[in-house]
């Protein structure tokens, strides 16, 4: 008997050193166990306790976790503040993801050549995307900031007053919309170049040669033949924007007055600063189910569609 | 679009530039002293630097990054590696399970695991502790994910030419397997590291001791150390800045294509 046979442990029974044997069974346990006990641990137990907080009143401190059945539902249900995160959450997706993925599709029709000047440019713009969160939160912070920013600066080139860019309730979302979006685009737009470069060029031949415009054949063929990439980043870009946190905490804090409190501020500020861990579960809950709707309905309409193994 | 033509790759230059200019100025505004920042004239400096590293506390913040990125690197891929070998190569009792279950993790969002694991490492005296910071980011099913469908492309006869010359599963793993798949695990390193030394919310919330702070959250708090927006030395916190984003910049400078081919991997998430 071979030692290969051991990789298929379960088709051979038998085996001269029968302690070995055992050993060589359990191989593949013992390989995945460290993973999977760290999943068990840290991810799959905690879904099931936040589940349980959920129902339950505690404030980190009390002796005890009195179970009051969907009160925290309830209550979250039944208050603005909920429906207010809800709401600006749901304004940044509608309105960042289209711009975004339009935007990064025209570029990345662009950058399609392998010159090296779009070479430099697909890595000017990917570099937000691995450059720390926190750290373009900073730097945006004093682009935005009323007295000495850039934005205000350049509005004073043009004899333009101050606008209170993160003050102003009717703006301070944009100016996340925008920082957000700065840093996502490099990410769409290398997805949308793995996208391209799967559409035959044939195609575009064809179209040009039936005296197609550029513009004609953008619409005609690489819009439509791009569109399991759409949904695929439409999908995640939903995603993200649901979990947006750094840029809200180091930016806004939420404010002012609410107008950029996202969900996963409003999670923080409910279970880490109001230490109220039922309301903080059951919202964690709620974005949960949330969130793996989207996924399941990404896995479900995309299915294999979108692939890309380089 | 054609390099050849200088106008349209001036045009592109200028366009990158104009991108990148709130980084750009800000790397160039940390050189400067505070006077000249407002005053809008030129003095370079390197005081914001050493205030940042030394009374600020940042090579502290940037010794820890470090060590928490590095072990979380590390051990994810250890245990990943592992785990991917055991899903491509082993077909056993349970094992469609575990792979479903390491799969689904890809879908689950961090943030529902935030209450319970502050709650466990508060039980187990880790809050405030490198242990704290590593261990929860140890479970994330991605890159076994991802290293188990390289691994099944690697051809079965090699694992089983080495099992004929006596060797065991851990020794073709490490002979056979690791040194093939080293570009998808050096991908997937690179893709960890990264989002774990950006990682922020994870570090604010199991840190209170200034001393175990990350660059992040160090970042963060140096920023909001003044609201008051007046009187903000942005040259020194432009300096915090800078510190915390050049490593990751110069790692992308170096390996940009291995950087961007795992961030493309990352797309089948």
């Amino acid at each position: 008997m071979t030692a290969a046979t051991e990789a298929r442990p379960v088709t051979r029974a038998s085996h001269p050193l029968r302690k070995t044997r055992l050993l060589r069974r359990l191989t593949p346990y013992l390989l995945a166990l460290p993973l999977l006990g760290f999943i068990a641990a840290f991810t799959y137990v905690p879904i099931a306790s936040s589940l349980n907080l959920s129902f339950r009143e505690w404030d980190f401190l009390s002796p005890t976790k009195p179970w009051v059945g969907l009160d925290n539902y309830r209550l979250l249900l039944d208050s603005r503040e909920f429906w207010n995160a809800m709401k600006v959450t749901a304004i940044f997706a509608v309105i960042s993801v289209p711009i975004r993925l339009a935007l990064a599709l025209l570029i990345a029709t662009r950058l399609m050549s392998e010159t090296w000047v779009s070479r430099l440019m697909r890595g000017a713009l990917f570099l937000p995307s691995v450059t720390s969160t926190v750290a373009i939160a900073v730097v945006f912070s004093w682009v935005f900031s009323t007295d000495y920013g850039m934005m205000n600066a350049i509005l004073g080139w043009f004899g333009l007053g101050k606008v209170y860019w993160m003050q102003d309730p009717q703006i301070a979302l944009w100016v996340l919309i925008f920082v957000n979006s700065w840093k996502q685009l490099g990410y769409d737009i290398i997805i949308y170049l793995a996208g391209l470069q799967a559409i035959p060029t044939e195609l575009y031949d064809a179209a040009s040669v039936d005296g197609g415009r550029k513009f004609h054949v953008f619409r005609r063929v690489t819009v439509p033949l791009v569109m399991p990439t759409t949904y695929f980043l439409l999908v995640i870009s939903v995603i993200e924007a649901f979990q947006v946190f750094t840029i809200v905490d180091v930016m806004t804090k939420g404010g002012p007055a609410g107008a950029t409190d996202m969900i996963v501020n409003m999670l923080y500020r409910v279970g880490f600063t109001l230490f109220d861990i039922g309301q903080g579960s059951a919202l964690a809950v709620i974005l949960f189910i949330l969130l793996i709707a989207l996924a399941v309905f990404k896995s479900r309409v995309l299915g294999r569609k979108v692939h890309y193994e380089s | 679009m054609k390099a050849d033509n200088p106008l349209l790759a001036v045009l592109a230059l200028a366009a990158g530039l104009l991108f990148l200019s709130p980084v750009l100025y800000s790397i160039w505004m940390s050189f400067q002293t505070v006077d000249a920042y407002y005053t809008g004239t030129v003095d370079f400096t390197l005081e914001n630097y050493q205030a940042a590293i030394g009374q600020y506390n940042f090579a502290r913040y940037l010794l820890n990054s470090v060590i928490v990125s590095g072990a979380v690197t590390l051990i994810g891929l250890a245990v990943a590696t592992m785990a991917a070998f055991a899903f491509a190569r082993y077909d056993f009792p349970g094992g469609n399970v575990m792979f479903g279950a390491t799969v689904a993790t890809l879908m689950i969002p961090s943030h529902i695991t935030l209450i319970p694991n502050y709650l466990t490492l508060a039980k187990a005296g880790l809050l405030d502790s490198y242990a704290g910071l590593i261990l929860p980011a140890i479970s994330n099913g991605f890159a076994a994910f991802f290293l188990r469908q390289y691994i099944r492309g690697i051809p079965r006869a090699l694992d089983e030419a080495a099992y004929m010359d006596g060797a065991n599963a851990l020794q073709v793993l490490w002979r056979v397997i690791v040194p093939i798949a080293k570009p998808a695990i050096l991908s997937m390193g690179l893709y960890i590291f990264i989002s774990e030394w950006n990682n922020y919310i994870w570090p604010l919330v199991a840190i209170g001791r200034e001393d175990m702070y990350t660059l992040q959250v160090g970042l963060a708090r140096l920023y909001r150390v003044n609201p008051g927006e007046d009187v903000i030395d942005w040259p020194l916190v432009m300096a915090a800045s800078t510190i915390t984003i050049l490593p990751v910049l110069l790692g992308f400078l170096l390996v940009e294509r291995h950087l961007v081919r795992g961030i493309m991997m990352g797309a089948v998430k």
